[in-house]
């Protein structure tokens, strides 16, 4: 135990130290951060804008009433032509569309025609408004109240933005740092050396990944901290939760970085690689916009990339307060990724630049 | 020192090591004693960091057998490496890390002692206890050799391995080198090392296994390899004013070989004093005049030249044939 502990301390002092290393695994989403946050922060809260439309009656008097006593709300009523236009020009987020009650009824059908531009919050803000309308029907309407705590509603763009930036984070500290680290060790002859050592090459693998968790968490703590102090980032789900989602993403990542070290001849090579395999994912799996924003066809592609289950995996459980029901499926294709990766690492390892 | 019944620290048999269609070692037979410094002198090319490494347990030999400290090296070199240390061609060193959190870190992977009297002791040894704090990044090449040779020592080794410790160092650097490695000697360990530089193998190594082409040419002290030519100096001198023969110049006495190129003589001879005078009394009665004369001892390059038909400085013109090849993108790691 004691040359493992050796070998992890020496790596943490190495990664603390290195200046381009510290830069991209925490000062660049810092800055990310930083900016994105101070660009949104007016943004305080997701406002709703809702067009009100369709055949008036009492219930739908009522609906507007509570619609607009709600800040979360800002509520326009006027024709169905100009509404649907307007929702297309990105004017509203949801317009409602009240048809004619039932005879004897008071309360009529409503269509909610919804901006699927809107991402995750297009989702969140249809829940709510049947909510609403559900409870000013509830007199009259069988219909079970569901129990979506009202605080969803508060999400604001750093809430949705900060598990995107540590995905991202991670993505580079396991993709970029680990390809060129053992390209490097490699080139430099360091693997050759601890070969030589009673410390065995798997045992130096392992001290590697080890110390990838760990600037992992660290990465976590400070980000995390940065948007809560900052921003008010909220952090609504299970934080045990989210510590194995990071720990099951930064080694799926840190696999890929691996895998691409034995892929790659020299330090240029696995730089490009990492640079080939990160960028892509960078602005296609939702770190800054959610990935409902994409065109159709790009949004299938969007499943291939790990990137991309690794955001959700976070945002479900730092921004909506779900738990691991709804992230075991990204969790189970981040672990099949880490295991694929890993099996081609060890299948291209090269411990010397040299033929043996 | 060496006592006439123990048997070798390492003892090698028959061993080939072969890449592709080409033999980088072929076949060679050596031991090296304990508490000797014994060197592997040869040109680039000529096998000596393939035979290192294969005795380290880095490369797998195609043939032949290693015991090291009675242990066999290729199929238990688990046990070996504890008790060996290693300083490779290319000093692998972490960044990032200062010279004393290097050899704690590599004490640890030891699991041997890590203390700072321990660092110090290292440290000093090598004369870098001034660079304990520095990163090994700002170091000189010569210190980071200085270093490596350092962590060569972490463990106690009962012997270590430098290969080609004083390439690209200067002059003064190199002897200061030297009195390290003799120091290492002098504290019980026995040191094995390759060099390309005769007069290194000549001054430093109690023995010498001179390798050419994959292949073990002579073993032996320097002294007794110089000794075997019977070549005591070689006589040079420039003649004016009056031409020479090869055959009067071979019959002086104790003159072996002689040759005449353009105005400059040249005598291999076993007895410089003779064949002075001789030489003295010939020109004297040819009336030419001698000049910038020269008596240069016989040294281990007379000797290569003797077993090679080459001359040591045209073999390092040669294309180096030893693989540090085409592996990955067929980058040469040589500084």
């Amino acid at each position: 135990m004691r040359p493992f502990l050796a070998m992890v301390k020496a790596n943490l002092k190495m990664t603390v130290r290195n200046r381009q290393a510290l830069f991209w695994n925490l000062a660049f989403p810092a800055i990310f951060i930083l900016i994105f946050g101070a660009v949104f922060s007016n943004d305080n809260g997701v406002t709703f804008k809702v067009g009100i439309t369709g055949v008036d009656s009492p219930y739908r008097a009522a609906v507007i009433q509570t619609l607009e006593a709600n800040s979360s709300f800002d509520v326009h009523i006027g024709d169905q032509d100009k509404e649907l236009k307007a929702l297309k020009d990105n004017d509203r987020d949801y317009v409602l569309v009240f048809a004619q009650p039932a005879a004897g009824q008071s309360v009529a059908p409503v269509q909610i025609s919804y901006d699927e531009t809107q991402g995750p919050n297009a989702q969140v803000g249809i829940n709510v408004l049947s909510q609403v309308l559900m409870g000013v029907a509830g007199g009259e309407n069988a219909a079970p109240i569901t129990t979506h705590p009202i605080e969803t509603l508060n999400i604001t763009y750093i809430d949705f933005f900060i598990p995107g930036i540590l995905a991202m984070s991670i993505m580079n500290a396991g993709v970029i740092g680990l390809s060129t680290a053992f390209v490097t060790y490699r080139e430099k002859g360091i693997l050759r050396r601890i070969k030589v050592t009673p410390f065995s090459l798997t045992s130096f693998i392992l001290a590697r990944i080890v110390t990838t968790l760990l600037i992992a968490v660290l990465q976590a703590v400070v980000l995390i901290s940065l948007g809560y102090f900052i921003y008010g980032f909220t952090m609504r789900g299970n934080v045990f939760l989210v510590l194995i989602t990071i720990i099951i993403g930064a080694l799926a990542f840190l696999a890929i970085g691996f895998a691409l070290s034995g892929i790659a001849r020299n330090a240029e090579t696995a730089a490009s690689y990492a640079n080939l395999v990160t960028f892509p994912m960078l602005f296609l799996s939702g770190t800054f916009f959610p990935v409902d924003s994409l065109p159709t066809w790009l949004q299938g592609l969007t499943r291939l990339l790990p990137l991309r289950y690794l955001i959700d995996a976070l945002r479900e459980p730092m921004m909506r307060g779900h738990g691991i029901a709804s992230t075991w499926t990204d969790l189970v294709v981040l672990l099949v990724v880490f295991a694929v990766a890993m099996a081609v690492a060890v299948r291209f390892f090269k411990w010397d630049a040299r033929p043996a | 020192m060496v006592s006439s019944f123990q048997s070798p620290i390492i003892d090698i048999h028959g061993l080939v090591k072969r890449y592709g269609t080409f033999t980088a070692v072929d076949g060679i037979d050596l031991s090296v004693e304990y508490d000797e410094i014994f060197g592997i002198l040869g040109p680039n090319g000529a096998g000596k960091t393939t035979t290192l490494e294969m005795i380290e347990g880095l490369r797998v030999p195609d043939e032949g057998s290693i015991a090291v400290d009675g242990m066999d090296a290729v199929r238990e070199s688990n046990r070996v490496r504890p008790i060996i240390g290693v300083q490779l061609q290319t000093t692998a060193l972490f960044e990032y890390l200062s010279s004393a959190e290097l050899i704690e870190l590599f004490a640890g992977l030891y699991e041997s002692d890590a203390s700072s009297a321990k660092v110090e002791r290292l440290l000093g040894m090598v004369d870098l206890h001034e660079k304990a704090k520095s990163q090994v990044n700002t170091l000189s090449g010569g210190q980071r050799q200085r270093l490596s040779i350092a962590l060569a020592l972490v463990n106690d080794p009962k012997v270590v391995f430098l290969d080609e410790p004083t390439t690209g160092l200067d002059p003064g650097a190199r002897r200061e080198l030297w009195q390290m490695i003799r120091d290492i000697r002098a504290d019980g360990t026995t040191v094995v090392l390759t060099t390309h530089y005769m007069e290194e193998a000549e001054v430093l190594c109690d023995r010498v296994a001179v390798m050419d082409r994959g292949r073990v040419i002579a073993c032996d002290t320097p002294a007794a390899l110089i000794a075997s030519l019977g070549i005591e100096a070689t006589v040079r001198a420039r003649i004016t004013g009056g031409s020479m023969d090869p055959a009067e110049l071979r019959s002086l006495p104790a003159v072996l070989a002689a040759s005449i190129d353009d105005d400059r003589i040249a005598l291999q001879t076993r007895d410089v004093q003779s064949t002075l005078i001789g030489l003295l009394r010939l020109v004297e009665a040819r009336g030419v005049t001698l000049a910038e004369m020269t008596s240069q001892q016989s040294t281990l390059e007379d000797v290569f030249l003797s077993l090679t038909g080459r001359t040591y400085d045209d073999t390092a013109d040669e294309p180096a044939k030893e693989p540090e090849p085409a592996a990955a993108g067929g980058r040469r790691r040589r500084r």
